[in-house]
């Protein structure tokens, strides 16, 4: 009897994450298949599997659109705003994590106070701000809000991570005379690089497909992230929905091959587990 | 014990956590401080601020469209319940360690790798009149269903709370549950199954009260997400509308500051967001705090 009650419940249990699993990717998979279709074979073919593969609407977005200088933006923009980022965070999170230091858990919980507020509520006094010193139209202005903005929750991570180091490690580097940059370089680096990945990875997402800072403080069009060139896209009249999934598709490629390399540090538990607070 | 702190400690520990402050002082405290200063004043951005006292606030509260974004965002939340309970259950059933049960889990957080900016332009499309989902709702017979989710302003707005505030929710809930419910002692299960108690039962009264704690602090991320991460996902899922019918406060701080280039009325706006999420930040802050040592 408890066999069958097994058995039953490990059915009714795939069927659950069948279901769910479907409805998961489902959407992901329509605008793949939506985004090498012809136009015309859209119209009457919505669901399943293109008939004719054509790859029209790639040469649309990439060559025809500006998808390849947006592309390319990006790439150069983020990897030059998590630098300071990981920095930020690592450097502040090991300072509130084993640091003994006048305010530290007020100033700690201050940060995460701040961590809430939405960009919008920012926006209009951070647009001002750039504006007074010249960041308009300057990535240095888009890389200092997305640390400023970004950070507080690496920073939470690292300390919740460095709090768990022992307190010997630090104590004796402090007694051989070690200086704070070396200690940071060479032991609080080297031991947190589980935890870097993550808050790399966290952070890496947020940047590329952070909108409201970008639309606000990027207002060249040779300047836009793709993120921002294809939330644009949405508003013109006259797109193609083909074209536009595959305007979709192409910037869901970098997230996704990073998922592919990384899909272990993502669903395993340190992911979840630093972020669960 | 409390160990004696090191000489030059205090010095090393201020120049290490400087650039964070410094960032946050210029780019979310000042912003946040100014705003309610601002809110006081007529001020359209390059003119010179006039004072009007209250004014911006008078015409909030008799404007039409904020109270639609209030009512909006309270639709949402009723959402936050389902958003919590089917990543739950999900995790339960993912936890059972069945055959293949990893990859379940990456195909279930798939979607959220994806930003929402993207997710929002994909529904757009998915539940357009002519879209992919009245499609299959034809060829199922289901035909008198296919409507036109996307221009009526309640199915707009529950679209809206289906997909941002529930589907949206699952992958990344999985992952969240499934490392809270690690934690969990597993003789807790072992005795449950020598009891004889039945996979629900054992849900009920092992897995849920095992991860009340990070149930609590999903809740106040639910709150977070809608109150104040909804603006990607609605730029491209419907703009807001259609009229107002996805507008929220974020939407009005946009739409009054940068569409109308009413600073000042758009800061009354902000401040209403700033208190409703200093609100919510004060149980984040109260949740978060358990983790680190004091």
């Amino acid at each position: 009897m408890a066999n069958t009650y097994t058995r039953t419940i490990n059915k009714i249990m795939y069927l659950v994450l069948g279901i769910f699993a479907v409805i998961a990717v489902y959407p992901i998979f329509f605008a793949f298949f939506t985004s090498i279709k012809s136009a015309s074979e859209y119209v009457n073919n919505k669901l399943s599997f293109p008939v004719k593969i054509t790859f029209e609407n790639y040469y649309h977005v990439w060559i025809k659109g500006n998808m390849l200088k947006y592309f390319i933006n990006s790439c150069i923009l983020i990897p030059c705003a998590l630098i300071p980022y990981i920095f930020v965070c690592v450097s502040a999170g090991f300072a509130f994590g084993r640091l003994r230091f006048p305010f530290r858990f007020a100033i700690f919980l201050t940060v995460l106070f701040l961590m809430i507020f939405p960009q919008m509520l920012l926006s209009i006094q951070i647009f001002q701000i750039c504006r007074k010193l010249n960041l308009i139209n300057n990535y240095f202005g888009l890389i200092l809000t997305w640390v400023a903005y970004f950070a507080p929750f690496g920073t939470y991570i690292m300390t919740t991570y460095y709090s768990t180091v022992p307190m010997e490690l630090i104590e004796s580097a402090r007694i051989d005379g070690t200086n704070i940059w070396q200690m940071l370089f060479k032991i609080m680096f080297p031991i947190a690089k589980p935890m870097i990945v993550i808050i790399v990875i966290i952070g890496f997402q947020s940047m590329w497909n952070e909108l409201p800072f970008s639309l606000l403080l990027l207002q060249t069009e040779s300047l836009r992230t793709i993120t921002q060139g294809i939330g644009m896209m949405q508003g013109q009249y006259g797109l193609d929905d083909t074209i536009l999934t595959a305007a979709i598709l192409s910037a869901s490629i970098v997230p996704l091959i990073l998922f592919m390399f990384f899909q272990k540090q993502i669903t395993m538990g340190a992911y979840g587990g630093a972020v669960k607070g | 014990m409390k160990l004696k702190r090191l000489k030059g400690e205090t010095i090393d520990a201020y120049v290490l956590i400087v650039p964070l402050l410094v960032l946050l002082a210029v780019f979310i405290l000042y912003p946040v401080l100014a705003n309610i200063y601002v809110s006081f004043f007529k001020w359209k951005g390059i003119d010179k601020p006039v004072f009007i006292g209250l004014q911006n606030y008078k015409t909030m509260i008799n404007d039409e469209t904020f109270w639609v974004s209030i009512k909006n965002t309270l639709v949402l939340l009723i959402y936050i319940p389902l958003g919590a309970l089917l990543p739950i259950l999900l995790s339960a059933i993912l936890r059972e360690g069945l055959k293949g049960w990893p990859f379940f889990r990456a195909v279930i957080y798939l979607p959220n790798i994806l930003g929402y900016v993207i997710l929002g332009m994909i529904f757009s499309i998915v539940l357009r009149k002519i879209g992919p989902l009245n499609s299959l709702l034809t060829i199922v017979g289901l035909g008198s269903l296919a409507l036109d989710w996307l221009s009526k302003p309640d199915l707009a707005l529950h679209a809206l709370g289906l997909i941002y505030g529930v589907w949206l929710r699952l992958g990344f809930g999985c992952i969240f549950f499934l490392a809270a419910m690690s934690s969990v002692d597993e003789s807790l299960y072992d005795a449950a199954k020598i009891d004889g108690a039945l996979w629900w039962r054992t849900f009920v009264s092992v897995t849920l009260p095992s991860i009340r704690f990070s149930i609590e602090f999903w809740i106040v991320l639910s709150f977070i997400e809608i109150l104040a991460r909804a603006f990607p996902f609605i730029y491209t899922f419907t703009r807001g509308g259609p009229g107002f019918a996805t507008f929220t406060l974020e939407y009005g701080i946009y739409n009054s500051g940068f569409v109308a280039f009413k600073l000042g009325y758009a800061s009354a706006w902000a401040t209403v967001l700033f208190v409703l999420c200093g609100i919510i930040a004060f149980f984040q802050v109260k949740l978060m705090r358990r983790n680190i040592n004091g």
